[in-house]
């Protein structure tokens, strides 16, 4: 059985990988443009989704995201075998 | 010169030369021979809808590979596209398209042009541009068209090829009208005057093609000149700056340009292991435009790539904008990075670039033969070398205008020349760039800068990197210099004292406040370039940092750009970049 995927605390950890960021008070609904994140660093976060999972979101599908839920449902549409933390 | 339509009509038969696209899945060649081919089967799609000479095409397609064929299909015929950056940013679809139906209902397309993907996201758009008779997919662009494959189009060099919307305010997009004049001589003067290219040289791009440095200087030009090039998807860039580098190695690739901010990304991302198994050393240009070029960044590029065999002489400033084609000056190809220290206070005090001091600007080098550049002072009196002016230019690559917008084309392009709103001066003929016009801080009848205060306070210790925003308040005497900062520091008042010393020592100029605000606080655009206009509006008002924290405040102050890595590039090369422009 494999561990469920836990966008919000990926989240917090590509967030530090890549922006040298500590998001503690991250939740689900948080909208991302708020965290203060300039547009690469964004980016190259989506990145670290994609390659720890093996995805990739179409390009068109981002405009879309906005939330760190609206990501993980991105993400969940393209593995609907796993099982994703609330 | 090469016009681009008969130069792609000559390429027939060109099957050992060609584009390459790369990123997703194996690379994909498309020789110029097979191009001429997609691009004549796009023109007959396009004449089949009954398009005419001189109508509008807008195109918004993220892939390279769909739109450029769609692009020259279209120039093919005459019509006129107007290429459009794509929704590719998180979570900006509100502001992105508000931005794309202020300019198409300048524009007036009569076709959209877009993929099927796309298109399911632009729907809504479509109904609120009112010209718009055809949503025309690429996919269909692709299919084999009915009828015969019409002729290249006999172009004057005064008609319009295509139109460059600038960014600039969404309430008045300005579409540069680039002619196929203009556009013969920019890359002319690119390709021959300033790179010296071979048929031998390969170009790698990751450049958005919707701006006029990827499409004019790495589509256009490669095509004039049947000159080799791969690309990367601009997405595949910022996902990973590496893959700009592990390209040019893999291909090994020849000439690049990109922006300030790229050269610092791809700096600050590549690890030991790519820069020992990199070989760059075939590189002959590294071109930087699009936005000022920071010499550290330039400096921190040369050093951590020269184990990989770049040479030094590879980096090659690059002046431009996009009224005028692309490109105005570039440094000679045998020079390195080369700088001007310059007395600040002088500069400020009497407009002179004395030598000798702390303030340092890069040498974007000459303009092309058959051009000139000029110094002007608000007069327009033309002003000697070592005097700071606006810089002005003249000569085949200007473009023809705004479209349908005469009084901003009165303004900037008079009395034969292209004002660019960029502040420089001259030394024997090479062009150093300090600072846009209308940015100017004046303070006791001096000038400021406020890049040049900006650079040194994003240096500070304790301040989030790019982030500094300096502009003036009225003051009792004066305006005064107020800076505003994004920080995590535990000690505000340190920091404080700090920035203030600091601006102090380096440009004798006294801050009268410093407004520290946690990251994210700051008004930026849609693309992360901090707003030095909104920030002061803000300060005034006394809502710095209390606004748009927690909604769509900031998405609704976001303008457009989508991913619009060069607008991006402002904020980041944690630089201000200078507009949208070019080269610029």
């Amino acid at each position: 059985m494999t561990q469920p995927i836990d966008v919000v605390e990926m989240f917090k950890q590509a967030a530090f990988e890549v922006d040298n960021r500590r998001l503690p008070e991250l939740k689900a609904e948080t909208v991302i443009a708020t965290l203060g994140m300039d547009s690469v660093a964004v980016m190259e976060l989506v990145s670290y989704f994609e390659e720890k999972l093996g995805v990739r979101i179409p390009d068109e599908e981002l405009s879309r995201i906005r939330t760190v839920k609206d990501l993980r449902d991105a993400i969940a549409k393209l593995l609907p075998d796993r099982q994703f933390a609330a | 010169m090469n016009f681009v339509v008969p130069a792609l009509n000559a390429l027939a038969g060109v099957r050992e030369r060609g584009f390459t696209f790369t990123g997703t899945g194996d690379d994909r060649f498309v020789s110029f021979d097979d191009l001429r081919a997609l691009t004549r089967k796009r023109a007959a799609h396009y004449q089949a809808l009954g398009l005419k000479r001189g109508d509008r095409v807008a195109i918004v397609e993220p892939s390279g590979e769909q739109f450029i064929p769609a692009f020259l299909g279209a120039m093919w015929i005459g019509l006129i596209p107007v290429p459009l950056y794509p929704p590719l940013s998180l979570g900006k679809l509100d502001a992105f398209m508000d931005a794309l139906v202020t300019i198409l209902n300048v524009a007036r397309p009569r076709a959209l042009v877009t993929s099927e993907r796309v298109a399911k996201v632009l729907w809504s758009a479509v109904g609120r541009i009112p010209s718009i008779e055809r949503v025309v997919t690429t996919e269909e662009l692709a299919a084999d068209p009915a009828g015969e494959l019409p002729p290249a189009a006999d172009l004057r060099p005064d008609e319009i090829a295509f139109l460059q919307f600038t960014s600039g305010s969404t309430a008045l997009p300005k579409g540069v009208m680039v002619t196929h004049g203009s556009l013969a001589a920019n890359c002319k003067a690119i390709v021959v005057d300033g790179l010296h290219v071979s048929v031998n040289d390969k170009a790698v791009s990751w450049l958005p093609m919707y701006h006029d440095m990827g499409l004019i200087g790495l589509v256009i030009a490669p095509i004039c000149y049947g000159i080799s090039t791969i690309y990367i998807p601009t997405l595949s860039f910022i996902k990973n700056a590496t893959s700009w580098l592990e390209a040019i190695h893999k291909h090994r690739g020849t000439m690049s340009f990109a922006p300030n901010f790229a050269y610092a990304l791809v700096t600050k991302r590549a690890k030991p292991e790519q820069i020992a198994r990199w070989d760059l050393s075939q590189m002959r240009v590294f071109g930087c435009g699009a936005e000022p070029i920071n010499p550290d960044t330039m400096r921190a590029f040369v050093e951590k790539f020269a184990p990989a065999g770049l040479k030094p002489t590879a980096l090659l400033p690059a002046y431009g904008m996009a009224e005028a084609t692309l490109a105005i000056a570039f440094l000679a190809l045998d020079e390195p990075l080369r700088t001007d220290r310059i007395d600040a206070s002088r500069y400020h005090a009497d407009h002179k670039a004395a030598p000798g001091g702390s303030l340092e600007i890069v040498d974007c080098g000459r303009t092309f033969p058959g051009h000139e550049i000029s110094i002007q002072d608000d007069d327009g009196r033309l002003l000697p070398d070592r005097h700071v002016g606006e810089i002005c230019w003249r000569g085949p690559s200007v473009a023809a205008g705004y479209w349908e917008n005469p009084e901003a084309t009165r303004e900037t392009f008079r009395g034969g020349w292209l004002h660019t709103g960029d502040l420089g001066y001259l030394v024997d003929g090479e062009v150093y760039v300090s600072g846009r016009i209308k940015d100017i801080l004046i303070v006791n009848g001096r000038n400021y800068y406020p890049q040049r205060l900006e650079w040194l306070v994003d240096e500070i210790p304790g301040v989030r990197k790019g982030s500094a925003v300096v502009f003036t308040r009225p003051g009792a005497a004066s305006e005064e210099i107020v800076v505003a900062a994004e920080t995590r520091t535990d000690d505000p008042s340190a920091l404080r004292a700090t920035i203030v010393s600091r601006v102090n020592e380096e440009f004798q100029l006294a801050v009268s406040d410093v407004a520290l605000v946690p990251p994210g606080a700051l008004p930026k655009t849609s693309s992360g370039k901090l707003q030095r206009r909104k920030t002061r509006d803000q300060y005034l008002r006394g809502t710095l940092g209390k606004e748009g924290r927690g909604g769509n405040a900031r998405l609704a102050v976001a303008k457009h750009f989508a991913l619009s890595l060069v607008g991006r590039a402002q904020h980041q090369a944690r630089v201000l970049f200078k507009r949208l422009g070019g080269i610029s």
